[in-house]
C-alpha cells in the first residue's frame, strides 16, 4: 500500500499544459488593407486572403443533415487525482493526536454517459450512467485489498410524454425545489451522497430516485407534482472514504420488507416580471436514516426511517444585476435528534421525539460584471419547542439555530475559457470553515482541465475536527464528446 | 448576455431597401434603413448557426487558423412583442460542443429603459431553471463575449443610432462592389459604454450589406475587423451568411455561419416560455413543427 505518493508529480504536467495555453498578446496586429475573403463571386482574390471554408464545411448541407443515432449520446471521460498535501497532526482530544500525512486519496478514472432521444413527437427517453475505476493509492483501491476496483451506477432513466399542457415523466430522476443554490432548505426531495471532499456541490451529490412527475403548464403558472415510488435514503459512508468511521455495528440500508413506502409532493410556480415564486407541500421521509443499536446487542444497526410533512415557499427577485433568493420550509414531525451531516451517519442514543422545525435559506447573487459574480447564501433551521418532552438532563443534538453559510466568487477570463472561482463554506456557529479555490480551463471543444485547492479549519466542537488544518489539492482532466 | 443570440442574428441582416434614391442618402439615413431591414427580418425567426473560434496566423499571405477551431452550434427562436414590436422574446439551445449540449437560455429583452431584461438558464446539472442576474437594459451593461466568441453584445446590437455621429467618408469600392465608407463616432455617453472610439463600415450600395467593418480603440488603432461573405438573397433581403470577426489584439477570430435563416414563421407563444427549457419532449416536438413550416 503506497501511502506516500506525492501529488506534485501528477498535477504539475496538467498545469504546465494549462500554462502553455494561457498566453496573451498585447501588440495589435496591423492587417494589410487588402485582407479579403476569396469566397464566391463577390470577393476577388487579393494578395492577402482568408478562406472561411476552413470552418469545418459549415455550409455543407449534406454533412449538416447527416444524423446518427450516436448524436443522442454525450460521453465524458475524466481522470481525477486528489489528496492531502500537508503533513501535520490533529488533536482530537487533549493529549490524543492523530498524524495526517500528505498522500493521494483519489486516483480514479470516470466515464459518464448521457443519452437523450426524443424518439417520437411528444416522447423522450433519457438516461445517464457512470462507471469508475479506482487506481493505485485511491482509498477505494486500498479498501479493495490493493486491487483495482470498479463501480457502476445508473443515474437517470426516464420516459417522458408531453401532450397539450401536460408532461409526465416516469423513471429515475431528480426533483429540485428551492431558489438558493447550494444549500436550500427545500432541496430535500432527492437523497445525496457526499463521499469525499471532491464533491462539494449538491448538484454533484444528488441521487436519482424512481418517480412519476406530472407537470401542468398553465397560462400564467405551472404545477409540478411528483410521486416517489421507491423512496431511498442517504447511503452510509463508503468504507475507506474520508467520512467513514468504524461503527460499533454495521450500517445497512433500511429494511423495508414488504412495506410500501411512497413520497408525494406538489409545487405551484408563477413568474412575474423580475420575480419567480413557488409554494410547495410534500409528504416525505427524512433522507438520513437514524441508526439504533441492535436489540440483541450484536449484528447490524437498525435503520429507522421517519416520515414528515413539508410546507414551503420560495421566491427570487431580480433588481438590475442583483438577484435575491429566499426559501422557507416548515417541517412537521421531524425527528428532533437526527444527525444530518452530509455523508455521515450517527450512532447516538435516540430521543424519540417528533418535533416541528422551521428553516430558511436566503441569499443573493450579484453580477459584478459580465465576467465576475458573487453569491452568498445562508441556511438556518430551528426546532420549535425544543425543550418540550425532554427529560431532565437531556438535550437535543441540534439546539437553537443551526445552519451553514456559503459564499462564492467566480471570474471568467479568456472569453470564458478560464474560470477562476472561490468558495467558502462554514457553519453558523463558526466551528468550521472550508475554503475552495478552483480553476477550470477549457482547452478545446473536447478537452478541459480543472484544479482545486481545499483548506479546512475546524474547532473541537465541529464534526469536521478530524480534517482540521488539512489542505487538499486536486486536478481533473476531462474529455467530452 | 442581453438579447444575445437573437441580436447576434439580426445584425447580419441587411436589406435591399426602398425606392429612395441611394445617391440622396446621408450616413444616418443609410444606417437607419439598414436598421429597419434588420428589424423586419428578425421577427418570428428560427435560425441555426455555427460559431467557430480559433487563434489565427498569417501563412503565405493567407490568414489561417493556427489551431483547431472551437465550434459551437446553436439553435434559436425569437419573436418581437410590445409597442412597435421592439420587445423580444428569444430562446437559444446549445447543440454542440458535447460538454455544453442541452444548455438553454430564455431571454426577454425590453425596449423600455426602465424595464430590466430577464434571463433564465437551464443547466441539466443544476436540475432546474435558474433566473440569472443579467443586469438591466443593454444601456447599462458593458459589452460581453457572445458564447465565448470574438463577437460581443456591442457588435451585435441594433438601433441606438442617435447615439452616434454618422457620416459618409467617401464612395469607393470594396471587393469589387460599389460601397459607402461610413464612419460612426459614438457620442460622449455612448463612448463610456463602448469599447470602440469609432467604426468604419463599407456598405454595399446596392445590397445594403456591410462587407467590412473596422473597429478602432481609444488610441485610434484598429483592434477588430469584421468581414462578411456568402451574401445571399433570403426572403427578398440580402443577407451575409458568413461573418468573421478578427480580434487584432488577441489574434483570435470567430466565424459565424448562419446555416439556416427562417423568418416570418409562426412561433407559438407557449414556446417562448420556461417550459421549453425543461420539457425536452415538448421542445423537440415544437421545433419539428417549426422545421415543417420551413420545409
Amino acid at each position: 500500500m503506497n501511502k506516500t505518493i506525492k501529488l506534485g508529480a501528477f498535477i504539475a504536467p496538467l498545469f504546465l499544459l494549462v500554462a502553455n495555453e494561457i498566453h496573451a498578446q498585447d501588440d495589435v496586429l496591423i492587417l494589410d488593407d487588402n485582407v479579403q475573403f476569396d469566397d464566391g463571386a463577390i470577393f476577388n482574390d487579393d494578395s492577402f486572403n482568408f478562406d472561411d471554408d476552413l470552418f469545418g464545411d459549415a455550409f455543407d448541407e449534406e454533412s449538416a443533415d447527416d444524423e446518427s443515432w450516436l448524436d443522442n449520446f454525450t460521453i465524458k471521460v475524466s481522470q481525477q487525482i486528489f489528496g492531502q498535501v500537508n503533513n501535520h497532526s490533529t488533536e482530537l482530544l487533549p493529549g490524543f493526536s492523530i498524524p495526517q500525512e500528505d498522500e493521494l486519496s483519489n486516483n480514479r478514472l470516470g466515464i459518464n454517459i448521457r443519452y437523450q432521444n426524443p424518439f417520437a413527437p411528444g416522447w423522450l427517453l433519457q438516461a445517464s450512467a457512470q462507471a469508475k475505476a479506482y487506481w493505485a493509492a485511491d482509498y477505494e483501491y486500498e479498501t479493495n485489498d490493493d486491487r483495482v476496483d470498479t463501480e457502476y451506477r445508473l443515474n437517470e432513466l426516464f420516459l417522458q410524454r408531453s401532450f397539450g399542457q401536460h408532461s409526465v415523466k416516469f423513471g429515475r430522476q431528480t426533483v429540485v425545489w428551492g431558489e438558493t443554490v447550494g444549500n436550500s432548505v427545500l432541496d430535500v426531495i432527492n437523497t445525496s451522497e457526499f463521499r469525499d471532499f471532491t464533491i462539494i456541490d449538491i448538484e454533484d451529490a444528488r441521487l436519482n430516485q424512481l418517480m412519476v412527475v406530472w407537470d401542468f403548464f398553465g397560462e400564467d403558472s405551472n404545477f409540478s407534482t411528483f410521486v416517489n415510488l421507491y423512496p431511498e435514503f442517504n447511503p452510509p459512508a463508503v468504507r475507506g472514504s474520508p467520512f467513514f468511521f468504524e461503527p460499533a455495528f454495521n450500517l445497512t440500508d433500511y429494511d423495508r420488507d414488504s412495506e410500501l413506502l411512497i413520497e408525494v409532493g406538489t409545487q405551484w410556480r408563477k413568474s412575474f416580471e423580475g420575480s419567480d415564486i413557488a409554494f410547495m407541500a410534500a409528504y416525505l421521509y427524512e433522507n438520513q436514516l437514524r441508526y439504533e443499536d441492535p436489540i440483541s446487542g450484536f449484528g447490524d444497526a437498525v435503520g429507522e426511517k421517519n416520515d414528515f410533512l413539508l410546507l414551503g415557499f420560495s421566491a427570487n427577485r431580480a433588481i438590475g444585476k442583483l438577484l435575491l433568493n429566499f426559501d422557507l420550509a416548515y417541517s412537521h414531525n421531524v425527528l428532533a435528534d437526527s444527525f444530518n451531516f452530509p455523508g455521515t451517519t450517527a450512532l447516538t442514543s435516540a430521543i424519540n421525539l417528533r418535533k416541528d422545525q422551521i428553516g430558511t435559506s436566503f441569499g443573493f447573487e450579484y453580477a459584478v460584471s459580465n465576467e465576475q459574480s458573487v453569491s452568498v447564501g445562508v441556511q438556518a433551521q430551528m426546532v420549535l419547542d425544543e425543550d418540550e418532552g425532554l427529560l431532565p438532563g437531556q438535550s437535543l443534538f441540534n439546539e437553537g439555530v443551526v445552519g451553514s453559510w456559503l459564499m462564492r466568487y467566480s471570474n471568467s477570463l479568456m472569453n470564458g475559457d478560464l474560470v477562476l472561482s472561490s468558495t467558502m463554506q462554514g457553519d453558523l456557529k463558526a466551528d468550521s470553515l472550508l475554503v475552495l479555490l478552483g480553476a477550470d480551463f477549457t482547452i478545446n471543444d473536447n478537452w478541459a482541465v480543472s484544479g482545486q485547492l481545499i483548506s479546512i479549519n475546524a474547532a473541537s466542537d465541529s464534526p469536521l475536527l478530524l480534517f482540521d488544518a488539512n489542505v487538499h489539492l486536486g486536478a481533473t482532466i476531462t474529455y467530452s464528446f | 448576455m442581453n438579447k444575445l443570440t437573437y441580436s447576434l442574428l439580426t445584425v447580419v441582416f441587411t436589406g435591399a431597401l426602398s425606392s429612395v434614391s441611394a445617391q440622396d442618402l446621408n450616413g444616418m439615413e443609410i444606417m437607419e434603413l439598414v436598421d429597419e431591414a434588420q428589424r423586419s427580418t428578425s421577427d418570428s425567426a428560427f435560425n441555426r448557426m455555427q460559431l467557430s473560434t480559433c487563434r489565427f496566423g498569417i501563412k503565405e499571405s493567407r490568414i489561417t487558423c493556427a489551431e483547431r477551431p472551437r465550434v459551437k452550434s446553436l439553435e434559436s427562436v425569437g419573436k418581437n412583442y410590445g409597442l412597435n414590436l421592439k420587445d423580444t422574446k428569444s430562446i437559444t439551445i446549445v447543440l454542440e460542443p458535447a460538454a455544453e449540449r442541452g444548455i438553454g437560455m430564455l431571454s426577454f429583452a425590453y425596449d423600455e429603459s426602465d424595464r430590466d431584461n430577464e434571463t433564465w438558464l437551464y443547466l441539466s446539472a443544476l436540475g432546474r431553471v435558474k433566473r440569472i442576474a443579467s443586469g438591466s437594459s443593454d444601456d447599462d451593461t458593458e459589452p460581453a463575449s457572445v458564447f465565448g466568441s470574438e463577437f460581443t453584445t456591442e457588435d451585435t446590437e441594433t438601433g441606438k443610432l442617435e447615439e452616434y455621429t454618422i457620416s459618409v467618408v467617401e464612395e469607393t469600392t470594396e471587393s469589387g462592389r460599389d460601397v459607402w465608407k461610413i464612419e460612426m463616432i459614438p457620442n460622449e455617453e455612448r463612448a463610456r459604454k463602448s469599447r470602440y472610439s469609432r467604426t468604419i463600415s463599407y456598405i454595399d450600395k446596392e445590397r445594403y450589406v456591410a462587407l467590412r467593418t473596422e473597429m478602432y480603440d481609444q488610441y485610434d488603432k484598429e483592434v477588430k475587423r469584421l468581414m462578411a461573405s456568402r451574401v445571399e438573397l433570403v426572403n427578398d433581403v440580402w443577407v451575409a451568411r458568413s461573418l468573421t470577426m478578427m480580434n487584432l489584439v488577441t489574434n483570435r477570430l470567430s466565424n459565424m455561419a448562419i446555416l439556416e435563416i427562417n423568418t416570418g414563421i409562426a412561433v407559438e407563444e407557449e414556446f417562448l416560455t420556461q417550459r421549453t427549457l425543461t420539457d425536452v419532449a415538448f421542445r423537440e416536438t415544437e421545433l419539428e413543427k417549426l422545421r415543417a413550416q420551413i420545409d
